[in-house]
């Protein structure tokens, strides 16, 4: 047995090794946590702010409101750690809960309402994108973009989820998922080839 | 836009869009909010549901269980010396950290006390052993609440079930001294 350990152990790469480490010790923060161990919860919260952050702040398009999104996020994270079972990893039920208190501020906000009819008032869509297109000018228009359609443009474009991974966090179907997708791109181009 | 064109936007956002960061550090620390808002939702065993219910439950079903014990007919009651020093601890006058219980209360609380001590002599043995189980249970129950507050001064509902527990135990003081004298009233008839 000691002998497949050990040809096991040398056989993973550091990195797998690391990232096993992680997870493992991962899981461990996370059992403690869940037995009210505020200490194992903010060694949770440093490893993660930062994902947390960045998808708030990327749903939001606001700084201070991206703050607030984080905040109450590890905080509903730490209320309903029970329900945290280990189907996935923490990093991914985390973003679930990140992604639903943004939609749950969001819902209570008038400025979204502002925000939506300001990107309506874009009305000639150019043929093609300019090439002078930088991620600072695509932040920008990602951040102008209707709610909606940045939330699926962040999350499957961004992120990465799937569009039935992007409709569950979101409570909307696959296939409206894919036509948000198509009207951010759209967007987004009007958006970019304003700003040239 | 051309299926050619629009092809090559696709590319071109999704390559941009993959290259954005995912990580952002937040310009402040929100740890400091974070802890603050957990540790005051922390649970504790007075503020479960359950512990609420139970509080409850076991104020109201000990006086009525007092209450039916003692006013049952068990014929006559013969007086018993017993050595209620030994029976009662002297519940503290802590009211969690910041309060304390006011003098009229304590006037009171002392005055039944001394009441109780002689009326148990006259109650059945049944009655005397439920209400000092009972009475034992609601200054456990004090002095846990109490020592919940201290950590948690604040917390509203331990200051409820901290009054809570201070008027069921004066409550059922009252009670012991009422019926004993009604016991009283009628071994005289």
């Amino acid at each position: 047995m000691d002998a497949i350990l050990a040809t096991g152990t040398q056989g993973m790469t550091r990195e797998r090794m690391l990232v096993t480490q992680q997870i493992s010790s991962e899981a461990a923060l996370v059992e403690r946590a869940q037995r009210a161990d505020s200490a194992a919860f903010e060694a949770l919260y440093r490893m993660h702010i930062d994902k947390v952050y960045g998808l708030c702040l990327r749903m939001t398009g606001n700084a201070a409101e991206a703050e607030d999104c984080a905040q109450d996020a590890f905080i509903q994270a730490w209320n309903k750690l029970d329900k945290f079972r280990g189907d996935s990893a923490f990093g991914t039920w985390m973003h679930r809960v990140a992604v639903n208190t943004v939609l749950g501020r969001m819902r209570k906000s008038k400025r979204e309402h502002d925000r939506i009819q300001a990107v309506s008032d874009v009305m000639n869509a150019p043929d093609s994108i300019g090439d002078s297109s930088s991620i600072q000018d695509l932040e920008e228009a990602i951040n102008n973009l209707p709610r909606g359609a940045r939330h699926v443009f962040v999350l499957h474009a961004v992120y990465g989820y799937s569009h039935d991974e992007t409709g569950g966090m979101l409570g909307i179907a696959a296939g409206t998922s894919k036509a948000q997708l198509h009207r951010a791109k759209r967007l987004l181009v009007q958006l970019l080839d304003k700003d040239e | 836009m051309n299926d050619s064109d629009e092809t090559k936007f696709d590319e071109k956002l999704s390559r941009l869009a993959a290259t954005l960061p995912t990580q952002v550090s937040p310009d402040r620390d929100l740890w400091p909010a974070i802890e603050q808002a957990i540790n005051t939702r922390t649970n504790t065993i007075w503020n479960t549901p359950w512990a609420q219910a139970a509080a409850v439950v076991l104020l109201v079903a000990g006086s009525s269980g007092i209450t039916y014990v003692a006013v049952r007919d068990d014929g006559p009651v013969s007086p018993v010396v017993i050595d209620t020093a030994n029976v009662f601890e002297t519940v503290s006058g802590d009211f969690g950290r910041r309060y304390t219980l006011g003098n009229e209360y304590l006037d009171a609380h002392s005055e039944l006390q001394n009441k109780l001590d002689e009326k148990l002599q006259f109650l059945s043995p049944e009655a005397r052993e439920a209400v000092t189980k009972n009475l034992q249970t609601i200054r456990a129950a004090i002095k846990d609440i109490n020592q919940a507050l201290a950590a948690e001064p604040d917390n509203m509902l331990l200051q409820e079930l901290l009054l809570s527990a201070y008027h069921g135990e004066i409550s059922l003081m009252r009670k012991v001294d009422g019926i004993a004298n009604s016991a009283m009233r009628r071994n005289d008839i």
